[in-house]
């Protein structure tokens, strides 16, 4: 289905009149390039592509796609335990793109712009016992739209904490 | 200046050889049956008639000729085309395969129409009917595209799955190589992320993952060709719908890599292709030949260095 051999030569050679009937194709052709619309623009505390994988999901009714990451520390407790305890000096960061369709792959959908950034950080408060931060950007370029801090996580700080690790083996 | 009687005669020479050269191959022909219809496609009649009118004449038992297909040396390279065209999808046999199958090879087909890789360029040229217009591709779309899945998926073997790896997950898997001689790579779980991809065509969520020198490249945007040393992961899990809108990565499906080596990989285009299967991480493929399946999927973007995925920019 894919040779290489040239059709077009062959054919030239007994018909060479057909040849100037070739005509444009519709889909414009492959090139590499980088998909700059699903980049993080703006200033955040950390860029989360930098750190790890814990898991991912899709939001049918909002057309997302969201990937949770994880700091070391985070993504080490993530992937070795069931409870949701996270340790201090854990950091998780949740991208959620909007999705436009694959140019190169009907039958896949993958990020478009960025939609929202979000962080819990899980840190020593001044009297020792464990305090979460939450944080969420948004926009374009990405602005902080919520940062609050509390000994037990928010219930969307909780959300986060809660997804279990995508199986990796 | 006019030729003198010996250049003409030598011309005249010429052309009665070339044009019995022409008739003499005429009879060399390679003999192109058209078997009988045993499966043909189901589909409706307004897609049919797409395919068969830009599809069937190399992928199907119904190859119509056109007349100057039947002059050789164009009849050569059309049965060999209709021949290999037949061997990865043939529309009047596809019945035979299971749906799940089925439906693989006709996204492929459609994705293929869409990066332009067929029907084949050169075969368009001299074929000028058989490109897919924007207005039937958008009739082959809706009638292939899915509904989304509704209701809760059975979680009790994704549930399995994460309690059997994460009782483990401090172990080093014993994995054998892939028939190609490539050696698992465990700390692919530890790559940067370059992209996700939710494949609604065949329920899954796939991440893709890259080494340092791939992020590297990718932030320095020299991706056309990837850097030697260049390596990706593609980690695919099952889509586990919680019946409210939510789809989260369930049973650990497969994790596939690209692995950049100009010299070692010369003739499987550059890339060292390798897959492991399911939770036991099982090599893919019966020989080192399985990557012939790796390499012709991955044809369509062989302008992009055989790399589908776009890497999300600003990676640094």
């Amino acid at each position: 289905m894919r040779a290489q051999r040239s059709y077009l030569l062959g054919t030239v050679f007994s018909l060479s009149i057909l040849s100037i009937l070739g005509c444009s194709n519709p889909y414009p052709p492959v090139v590499a390039t980088l998909n700059k619309s699903a980049a993080l623009p703006g200033n955040l505390p950390s860029n989360p592509l930098q750190d790890r994988v814990i898991t991912s999901w899709i939001d049918k009714q909002h057309g997302t796609m969201s990937t949770l990451f994880g700091n070391d520390i985070a993504v080490q407790y993530a992937r070795t335990s069931q409870q949701q305890d996270y340790p201090i000096g854990s950091t998780l960061s949740l991208v959620t793109w909007t999705q436009q369709e694959d140019p190169r792959w009907f039958g896949a959908r993958i990020p478009a712009k960025v939609k929202s950034v979000e962080y819990v950080i899980v840190k020593a408060g001044a009297d020792h016992r464990t305090s979460y931060t939450y944080e969420s950007y948004e926009g374009t370029p990405l602005k902080q739209t919520l940062e609050q801090q509390a000994p037990t996580p928010t219930p969307q700080a909780q959300y986060l904490i809660s997804q279990r690790a995508a199986v990796m083996p | 200046m006019a030729m003198t009687s010996s250049e003409r005669l030598r011309l005249i020479k010429t052309a009665v050889i070339l044009g019995v050269v022409f008739i003499g191959i005429q009879f060399i022909r390679p003999e192109l049956k058209n078997p009988p219809v045993t499966a043909d496609l189901q589909a409706p009649p307004e897609v049919k008639q797409i395919l068969k009118t830009s599809c069937y004449s190399c992928h199907s038992n119904e190859t119509k000729l056109p007349w100057f297909d039947e002059v050789a040396p164009a009849y050569w390279i059309a049965t060999s085309d209709v021949k290999e065209a037949r061997k990865h999808l043939n529309f009047s046999e596809i019945g035979k395969l299971r749906v799940a199958q089925q439906k693989g090879l006709l996204f492929e087909a459609i994705s293929n129409i869409q990066t332009g890789a067929m029907p084949l360029p050169s075969y368009r040229r001299v074929h000028p009917g058989s490109r897919v217009t924007l207005a039937q591709m958008a009739v082959l779309k809706s009638w292939l595209n899915p509904p989304a899945p509704t209701g809760a998926a059975n979680t009790s073997a994704a549930d399995a799955g994460y309690e059997r790896w994460i009782q483990a997950s401090s172990v080093v898997p014993d994995v054998h190589p892939s028939p190609n001689g490539i050696e698992f790579m465990p700390d692919y779980r530890n790559w940067k992320v370059i992209s996700c991809t939710d494949r609604f065509d065949n329920h899954t969520m796939r991440e893709i993952l890259g080494n340092d020198i791939a992020v590297k490249a990718i932030a320095e945007n020299h991706i056309n060709p990837w850097p030697d040393g260049t390596a990706f992961a593609k980690v695919a899990w099952r889509q586990l719908p919680d019946g409210k809108g939510i789809i989260r990565t369930g049973a650990f499906i497969q994790v596939e890599f690209m692995i950049r080596d100009s010299d070692k990989y010369a003739s499987t285009k550059g890339w060292g292709w390798a897959r492991w299967r399911g939770a036991d991480l099982v090599p893919y493929g019966k020989d080192a030949a399985f990557t012939s399946e790796c390499i012709n999927c991955h044809a369509p973007v062989r302008n992009s260095d055989y790399v589908y995925t776009l890497p999300i920019g600003g990676q640094q």
